[in-house]
């Protein structure tokens, strides 16, 4: 609530004046009756036909007055809305990506996505219902009221005991309603963790003829929804019909007081009976009002979670442009994610000098992956130092630091647009000559110019129309074309069969030139190509050297080794 | 007076925004869809006639109250006794009251239990459709079908059905009575319902285009959030932030225009409606005053009950409009969901399917066929016969057909051409079940479920013993790292193993399929994602849980596959080569070049 309001108060001016024209609608939908009830007791009674036709007029003008209004307010609640659902989601996408990959890991992004997507929906639909209508209901209702009492002073305290009554009515009713829905909603994001989890397994599911296990986990989590809404749903059964019955009971009781009336009272009387319906009309809103201000509230809370992230690194010092040539030194660092019992890294020191390959090679689960994500500052070290030529990474500036750090995942990731445009990330202002250049060393020129309309082809979101090994060849030439001084390569030929994985890192080698690369491989054949080789084992430097020097002293390298090319026949 | 059972959200009083999907979208067959729909309730709607009745009954009120009201006023005009008018009221009031209440009570009961089992008949039906539509479907989607189309189905059920009851009787009634009291009258207050047509028309043929594109808009900046989210590390990697930042904005700004101008068309409506309903008020008053005066109208009570009837008259026109249209969205959905359930399910077993208790795992592949699409074949003619007890492995570049192969012996798919057999008998004439059953499978994606480590080993087979399952893992060299774990084999994997290292996730599933006891192994890749060493640690086990039994080995790394008792290297969907690693490597053909490359280096080290 507290971030609707926060939002809505940016906008407050034309909140307000949507307030008013709101309040003069409901204004001019409560005067109907009052001239209504003039053309009884002063037209009618005194069969004055002018009269009678000029109030018919004055209703008229009101009429379109307040249909002025509404279309006022309507346009003025639909801007609000959509600016502060436009506002919000822009807000959330500048604070997510601000955000370092700490964060997200644990907000998980399919998770950021529909917060960004379903939940601010939702709080637009909210704004814009209680700028259309909620604030009106409450206006009409006690304006109602007040005008049946001014009408007719002598229902001042039936009236009194009717709002009493139906005010304690829905209080409890959103006592006891609010936590029914609120499970709604906890049971509904249930059912959809399930079904999620059932679709992204369904291969298992399927291999272990697991279908009625399945069934009955679904079974459940529909079941318990259902339940949870037919509880909520009977919660209502039970107010709604309540709440009205008490102002139909007004109704009645305001005939009843008003037997003996004066007949020159007629009208008015006439008048409270049809104020009394436009109550009924404000109560009604009650229902509407609980379910889209539940999932408001869920909403907003979810939102607001995001929103409070904290960026995990502080990127306030960091503001050094120093000239990076692509010398590596780690100081005694050490990493841990955040959350997890023991660190990733433990005491790692090494240094290479400008232009070295390192080749890095481990166990899974070593951390290889975390090692090399700390250079360009995906994560920050928990202990100790990592330098780039004698800087700390983290006094540089990180725009300055990442161009000049490529990295290149083991999950390639591109993006909708033409080829072109995707290898054109690393560099805005390529000339074709040059990606056409960096797409011959990656061997992706190949698969490019067999398409039909060559680097102008579309990717589809993701690059779904690529194959694994096409998609990670394209994203090797993409960091190449950022010219880097560092460029990463995280076991990025994975789904590359052998020929041409070894065909890239051939092109790689002879053309790096003056480029320090670090290369993240689990095959002993790809590393040895490396000058220097680190060796990792959970979390911890097991050797550093040459591959014979590691041959010789490394015992976790000798296994790798041994695991890789068998039985030692060629030993 | 109390005529409107469950008030409709204001911002769906035009039928928009709810649950952002499908809005507007016309149906194909409504009535065939409606009655298919009702058929599917059969058997869970018990009740509904009584809710039906009910609404009916709710009318009552709107439609007698204003008579009454005005009968009072009348009464109390001429001074003459109210009190029984107002008992009748009151009584009437109380009437309505328990309609209500009875008819809410028995519709949440209903109507819950109708989309239970709905839902659960759609889940039913898609957990039994072949692997290739799931291939087909983004996930998303689906699961919208599951829920949202559902909801929308169930909302309309439970709400519009009765009020279109209600409103129905309600028209109807006031109608006549107004008649009965004064034709002239009933007349005016008739153009209104004319204007109100015309308008609501009017209206929703603009707003529907215009939701259109809405929906478009949305779609096109939802894809984008998706890719900048999902892609943030490729984003922050080349400082893309900026540029990202404005594609978005042009995105999100391009949906904020379009849907402001579909709010604010749509947002027409209501004061519309809200001009006319006061317009034939005033006239009502005008008329019926100048009529009193002129003597036409005896009764001045007639002119409250008019007042009254004519505020009850126009709402459920307006009303019906919506009705008809939130029928149309949940109709469209019904046919999404229909759309699922006519889908053919995998083949159900023939009634002469054979039982597959105590296979020996003897798989002959004879001429076999197979494309995912008709034009383009993935497997050309293979045939291959596998002994019980072969440990078979299958190598090739990417795309060459090694997964597609294994899911035809699942039965994940089907031959389209040829047939393979399973001691000896065409697989199809398995019973599906037991078929599956008979293999044990890890794959190379290591799906987990947000449960605990040990009901994750015992997915194949819930009923495990701990000892079984904690054997199992040992078997699988999982043991080790599940004893680290927080609370050991009790630790529930919250995030579906996300919080694991792949090769942990990787163990886990292996200990799941050595857990299962499968007569017949399959390994696709299963040890693509583990580092050499500890994929030689789980050599052994694998080995062990081979032993004496047919398997499937598919790998990229040849140094694992050395020794099995047969290799087939498979190029283009065609079988290129086939032999023990020393018959193939004698051979030195594509097989012994692959070899080289991946082990080559080390060997000259």
């Amino acid at each position: 609530m507290k971030l609707i309001l926060k939002y809505l108060r940016k906008h407050w001016g034309i909140f307000l004046i949507s307030t008013l024209f709101l309040t003069m609608e409901a204004v001019a939908d409560l005067m109907q009756p009052t001239f209504m009830s003039k053309i009884v007791d002063n037209g009618v009674r005194n069969a004055d036909t002018g009269l009678i036709l000029l109030y018919g007029l004055i209703m008229l003008a009101i009429a379109a007055a307040g249909a002025f209004c509404a279309v006022m307010r309507n346009r003025f609640a639909s801007r609000t809305s959509q600016t502060v659902g436009n506002e919000l989601r822009l807000d959330m996408y500048r604070h997510v990506q601000e955000l370092s990959l700490e964060n997200i890991d644990r907000l998980q992004p399919a998770s950021i996505i529909t917060r960004m997507t379903n939940d601010v929906t939702q709080i637009q639909d909210f704004i814009a219902s209680m700028m259309r209508m909620m604030v009106k209901a409450p206006i009409t209702g006690i304006g109602a009221i007040v005008l049946i009492i001014i009408q007719t002073p002598r229902q001042a305290p039936v009236m009194g005991l009717i709002l009493l009554i139906a005010a304690v009515l829905i209080w409890c009713n959103i006592r006891i309603g609010y936590p029914k829905f609120d499970l709604v909603q906890k049971c509904l994001d249930r059912l959809n963790r399930t079904s999620r989890e059932f679709l992204t397994s369904i291969r298992v599911v399927k291999a272990f003829s697991a279908e009625d296990q399945e069934r009955e986990k679904f079974s459940d989590a529909s079941e318990q929804l259902a339940e949870a809404n037919r509880k909520a749903q009977q919660i209502m059964a039970v107010f709604t019909p309540l709440i009205n019955l008490v102002v139909n009971f007004g109704i009645v009781l305001l005939l009843w007081v008003s037997q003996n009336q004066d007949e020159a009272q007629i009208g008015r009387l006439m008048a409270s009976v049809n104020y009394m319906t436009q109550v009924m009309f404000a109560v009604t809103m009650i229902a509407n009002v609980m379910n889209t201000a539940v999932r408001a509230m869920a909403s907003s809370a979810r939102i607001q979670e995001v929103l409070d992230e904290q960026p995990a690194q502080d990127m306030a010092e960091s503001t050094e442009r120093p000239e990076i040539r692509g010398g590596i030194a780690l100081e005694d660092m050490s990493f841990t994610y955040a959350g997890a019992s023991r660190p990733a890294l433990k005491d790692i020191g090494f240094a290479i000098e400008a232009g070295t390959m390192l080749g890095i090679i481990g166990p899974t689960g070593s951390g290889k992956t975390t090692l090399v994500n700390l250079i360009p500052r995906f994560y920050d070290a928990t202990e100790g130092r990592i330098l780039i030529d004698g800087t700390d990474v983290r006094k540089m500036e990180p725009e300055h630091l990442r161009k000049a750090v490529a990295v290149v995942s083991q999950k390639a990731l591109l993006f909708s647009g033409t080829i072109r445009e995707n290898l054109k990330w690393g560099c805005a202002d390529a000339t074709d000559e040059q990606i056409r250049e960096a797409a011959r060393i990656a061997c992706a020129d190949e698969f490019i110019e067999k398409t039909e309309k060559g680097y102008d082809t579309e990717l589809g979101q993701g690059g779904v129309n690529l194959s694994g090994g096409q998609k990670q060849r394209l994203s090797i030439a993409r960091a190449l074309l950022c010219d880097p001084r560092i460029l990463i390569l995280d076991d990025c030929t994975s789904a590359l069969d052998a020929q041409t994985e070894s065909k890239v890192l051939d092109h790689l080698t002879r053309k790096r030139g003056e480029m320090t690369v670090l290369l993240i491989s689990q095959r002993i054949s790809t590393v040895m190509r490396a000058d220097r080789i680190l060796c990792l084992d959970d979390g911890c430097v097991q050797g550093f050297g040459t591959h014979d020097e590691l041959m010789r002293d490394c015992r976790v390298y000798r296994e790798i080794r041994h695991s890789q090319i068998g039985g030692g026949e060629n030993e | 007076m109390s005529n409107r059972p469950n008030a409709v959200p204001p911002a769906n009083m035009t039928g928009i925004t709810r649950g952002g999907r499908g809005v507007f979208v016309k149906p194909k067959d409504f009535r065939g869809t409606l009655r298919r729909l009702w058929d599917l309730t059969r058997g869970k709607r018990n009740g509904l006639g009584w809710i039906l009745l009910l609404s009916a009954l709710a009318s009552a009120a709107s439609i007698l109250s204003p008579y009454l009201s005005g009968k009072a006023v009348t009464a109390i005009k001429d001074g003459s006794p109210v009190k029984f008018l107002l008992l009748m009221l009151l009584l009437l009031y109380f009437a309505d009251w328990l309609v209500k209440l009875l008819q809410k009570l028995l519709m949440a009961t209903v109507g819950q239990r109708v989309i239970h089992h709905i839902r659960n008949t759609l889940f039913d039906r898609m957990i039994r459709l072949p692997l290739a539509f799931f291939d087909e479907h983004r996930h998303g989607e689906l699961m919208s079908r599951l829920t949202n189309d559902i909801d929308n189905i169930s909302t309309t059920i439970s709400n519009s059905l009765t009020m279109l009851m209600t409103y129905a009787f309600t028209i109807v009634g006031i109608l006549l009575i107004m008649l009965v009291l004064s034709p002239l009258l009933t007349l005016v207050a008739c153009v209104s319902i004319i204007l109100i047509v015309l308008t609501t028309r009017f209206i929703t043929k603009r707003t529907r285009k215009m939701y259109a594109e809405q929906q478009k808009d949305l779609g096109v900046l939802n894809a984008q959030i998706e890719e900048g989210i999902s892609g943030l590390n490729v984003v922050k990697a080349f400082c893309h932030e900026r540029e990202m930042e404005k594609v978005f904005t042009e995105k999100n700004d391009r949906l904020t225009a379009t849907a402001i101008r579909a709010l604010i068309m749509s947002g027409y409506l209501m004061p519309m409606m809200n001009v006319i309903n006061n317009l034939s008020y005033a006239a009502i008053a005008v008329f019926s005053g100048v009529m009193y005066v002129k003597g036409q109208i005896a009764d001045i009570g007639l002119i409250t009950s008019f007042l009254l009837y004519v505020r009850q008259f126009t709402r459920p026109f307006v009303e019906i409009a919506n009705i008809y249209n939130s029928f149309q969205t949940a109709v469209a959905g019904a046919e999404r969901v229909f759309d699922i359930m006519d889908r053919e399910t995998e083949p159900e077993d023939r009634p002469d399917a054979l039982p597959f208790t105590d296979p020996t795992g003897e798989v002959e592949f004879r001429h076999v066929r197979f494309g995912y699409s008709p034009e383009k074949e993935v497997l050309k003619d293979i045939s291959l016969s596998v002994p019980a007890g072969t440990r078979m492995a299958i190598v090739g570049s990417t795309g060459s057909g090694k997964t597609t192969l294994i899911n035809l012996l699942t039965r994940f798919y089907d031959v389209t051409g040829g047939e393979i057999l399973l001691d000896g008998h065409n697989i199809k004439n398995y019973r599906m079940h037991d078929l599956r059953e008979a293999f044990g499978v890890v794959l190379q994606d290591t799906n987990l479920f947000a449960a605990s480590v040990l009901e994750n080993i015992a997915y194949g087979d819930p009923e495990a013993s701990r000892e079984k399952i904690e054997e199992a893992a040992r078997l699988a060299g999982a043991d080790a790292f599940i004893r680290r774990l927080p609370d050991g084999y009790d630790t529930v994997l919250e995030q579906g193993g996300a919080e694991l290292s792949q090769g942990e996730r990787q163990l886990l599933t292996i200990a799941r399929a050595v857990l299962a006891d499968s007569p017949i192994m399959i390994l696709d890749e299963a040890t693509s994602s583990v580092d050499t060493v500890t994929e030689q640690k789980i050599h052994h086990a694998m080995l062990a849980m081979c032993r004496g039994r047919t398997s499937f080995i598919i790998a990229h790394r040849l140094s694992t596959i050395r020794d099995s008792d047969k290799i087939v290297l498979l190029e283009d969907g065609r079988i290129a080569e086939m032999g023990t690693h020393d018959e193939l490597m004698a051979l030195g053909g594509r097989y012994a070049g692959m070899y080289l490359t991946q082990t080559g280096a080390c060997a000259n080290g």
